[in-house]
């Protein structure tokens, strides 16, 4: 009577029930980082997540999550309580994010456009390649300019000027009676070499930058302009950009406060949480000499953002991640608020 | 025959609207019939007794039968929802608990549109719910009780 | 998802024994290159194959496949 359907796609599937409203459910293996938070807050046991180890490091090639379809009662709740929106979940084309009844976390990535500097290095220190930030020069002639002018009466033609010149601007014709001098204004960079070596004082010149030389010039504005974006559906909102931001430019708040330990003594460095944390927080830490074994993972808690992917596929259960806090949207249903409660353990 | 029996579903709809005071022509226009027929039901001229036991019995059954069985033979959710409204034997009263999770189902179900969400929850209108218990079956969280609070059904005696 | 093994490619030579971080917590002698002193371990090379010995204890982070140079081992 009435039924699911499931349609599977090269990114991912679409669960979908058509009755009084259309629901349908999306999953982007994609941008799914396998932290099993689905799993456990799905009321009908619908969902299973597999071991993500092999699958990030390509050893099987399977989907992350698979749902039954027909145990789905397509309520939007694994959406809403997934850390980094891998499930969409929509009603009647409505994203529920957009809807004010269901919660949903109080999370966000920004880059402030005024403040910004263009530098790039959170686009480079970004680990899901989420930011993208375009950036323009001025060019360089408006900037290279300045005034030059040779005096004829001066000028002994002696070629110096001519032979010294770094970019060929200088031509001085020596041929006697017709001697002259040329400056091609286009080729100059105002360098002022000319005007120094000149034994007779003959060239006047400055340069607009330095505001050095004969003429009081004012420099051009040099200044960058550029904008910056945030893939809001890759963006897991770590804070590797706030971190790494010289100007305080990027804000990031994160889903989740929690703590994140690793208990050395049952830890077998086999790396397996290195390979699936979605945000380069765990790293072997640097060898101090050739054919040392290392004995610990290295952690940068800062960029934590407490999914617990880790813990779920450390083979020996030497990781415990712990969330403190959850920010969420108010809602008048209890029962997901017990959902977002419970993330806390 | 089954539109025999729809008939005497109709008959029955219509006597019983008669004894709620309705007058021909509201009857006609609440049923979506002649108001001729409606004026032939009332005065017993009318399609066979047999049709009517049967279109009787039906009714008596209990509210999901009769709810599934009236749509089979109206093949019409708007027609079978007036049937069941107007000749259900028991008034209802639903209980939605804080375990409801708004997922919706119940409102896809509910054949009678007696449930809707409201902030993540179900709300069922006691005055159309006919019984049925689909809604309380089905529900992934068991968090729907519908209590009957008052029964006219006439049982058989044996 | 399993763990299997391919006895016809395996060289014997017990890189994916030391290298399961569950063998290395079960049996600390194989992180040192030692064989296991105990058969509790999940695989073990015996007459110069692997052999698998409690594979139900896997928790199939493919540590072993990542090591193998001769795909040898590996879940499917």
């Amino acid at each position: 009577m009435i039924a699911n359907t499931k349609e599977v796609k090269d990114e991912g599937f679409d669960i979908k029930r058509s009755a009084e409203e259309v629901r349908n459910l999306s999953f982007k293996d994609h941008i799914c980082i396998g932290c099993g938070i689905c799993e456990s807050t799905c009321p009908v046991d619908a969902i299973n997540v597999a071991e993500i180890g092999p699958i990030v490091r390509e050893e099987v090639d399977m989907p992350k999550i698979d749902i039954d379809e027909d145990k789905c009662v397509l309520c939007g709740m694994c959406s809403g309580l997934c850390p980094v929106d891998a499930l969409d979940f929509t009603i009647d084309s409505e994203p529920i994010s957009n809807i004010v009844s269901y919660p949903h976390y109080i999370s966000s990535a920004e880059i402030d456009d005024d403040t910004c500097i263009y530098c790039q290095r959170c686009e480079i220190a970004c680990p899901r390649d989420s930011i993208t930030i375009a950036r323009s020069l001025p060019e360089r002639s408006d900037l290279v300019t300045g005034e030059i002018e040779a005096d004829e009466e001066t000028c002994i033609h002696c070629g110096i000027c001519d032979e010294m010149c770094p970019t060929d601007a200088i031509d001085v014709d020596r041929t006697p009676g017709e001697e002259s001098i040329e400056i091609d204004k286009d080729k100059c960079v105002y360098c002022l070499l000319c005007k120094k070596i000149c034994p007779v004082d003959a060239i006047k010149a400055a340069c607009r930058i330095c505001s050095y030389g004969d003429y009081d010039l004012n420099p051009e504005d040099a200044v960058t302009t550029g904008s910056s974006f945030i893939d809001d559906e890759t963006c897991v909102k770590c804070g590797w950009c706030q971190e790494i931001c010289p100007v305080d430019a990027a804000k990031v708040k994160k889903q989740y406060e929690g703590t994140l330990d690793i208990d050395e003594d049952k830890c077998t460095v086999c790396g397996t949480c290195i390979d699936v944390c979605p945000c380069d927080v765990l790293s072997f830490p640097e060898s101090p000499g050739p054919a040392t074994i290392v004995d610990n993972i290295h952690k940068d808690e800062q960029y934590c953002i407490h999914c617990g992917a880790c813990e779920r596929a450390c083979p020996v259960d030497a990781i415990d991640v712990k969330i403190t806090n959850v920010d969420y949207t108010p809602t008048k249903s209890k029962s997901w608020i017990d959902k977002f409660e419970a993330l806390k353990n | 025959m089954p539109n025999h029996i729809a008939s005497g579903l109709k008959y029955l709809a219509a006597i019983e609207l008669k004894k709620q005071g309705f007058n021909q022509q509201m009857i006609a226009d609440e049923l979506d019939i002649d108001r001729s027929t409606v004026s032939h039901y009332l005065n017993g001229r009318n399609l066979s007794w047999n049709s009517i036991e049967v279109a009787k019995t039906i009714t008596n059954l209990c509210p999901k039968d009769f709810l599934i069985m009236t749509r089979t033979l109206f093949k019409d959710e708007q027609k079978t929802r007036k049937i069941v409204s107007i000749c259900k034997s028991g008034d209802y009263h639903a209980e939605v608990t804080d375990s409801c999770i708004g997922c919706g189902l119940c409102v896809d179900l509910c054949l009678m549109k007696a449930v809707s969400l409201d902030s993540l929850k179900a709300h069922i209108n006691s005055i159309c719910c006919c019984g049925c218990l689909i809604c309380q079956e089905r529900c992934p969280t068991n968090s729907i009780k519908i209590l009957e609070v008052n029964n006219d059904r006439e049982y058989e005696r044996s | 998802m399993e763990l299997k093994v391919n006895q016809d490619n395996c060289l014997g030579c017990g890189v994916c024994v030391v290298a399961c971080p569950v063998n290395v917590s079960i049996s600390p002698d194989v992180s040192g290159g030692h064989g296991s002193r105990t058969e509790e371990v999940i695989m073990m090379v015996e007459n110069g194959v692997i052999k698998l010995f409690s594979e139900d204890k896997c928790t199939k982070c493919g540590t072993c496949q990542m090591f193998c140079p001769v795909d040898a081992i590996f879940l499917e």
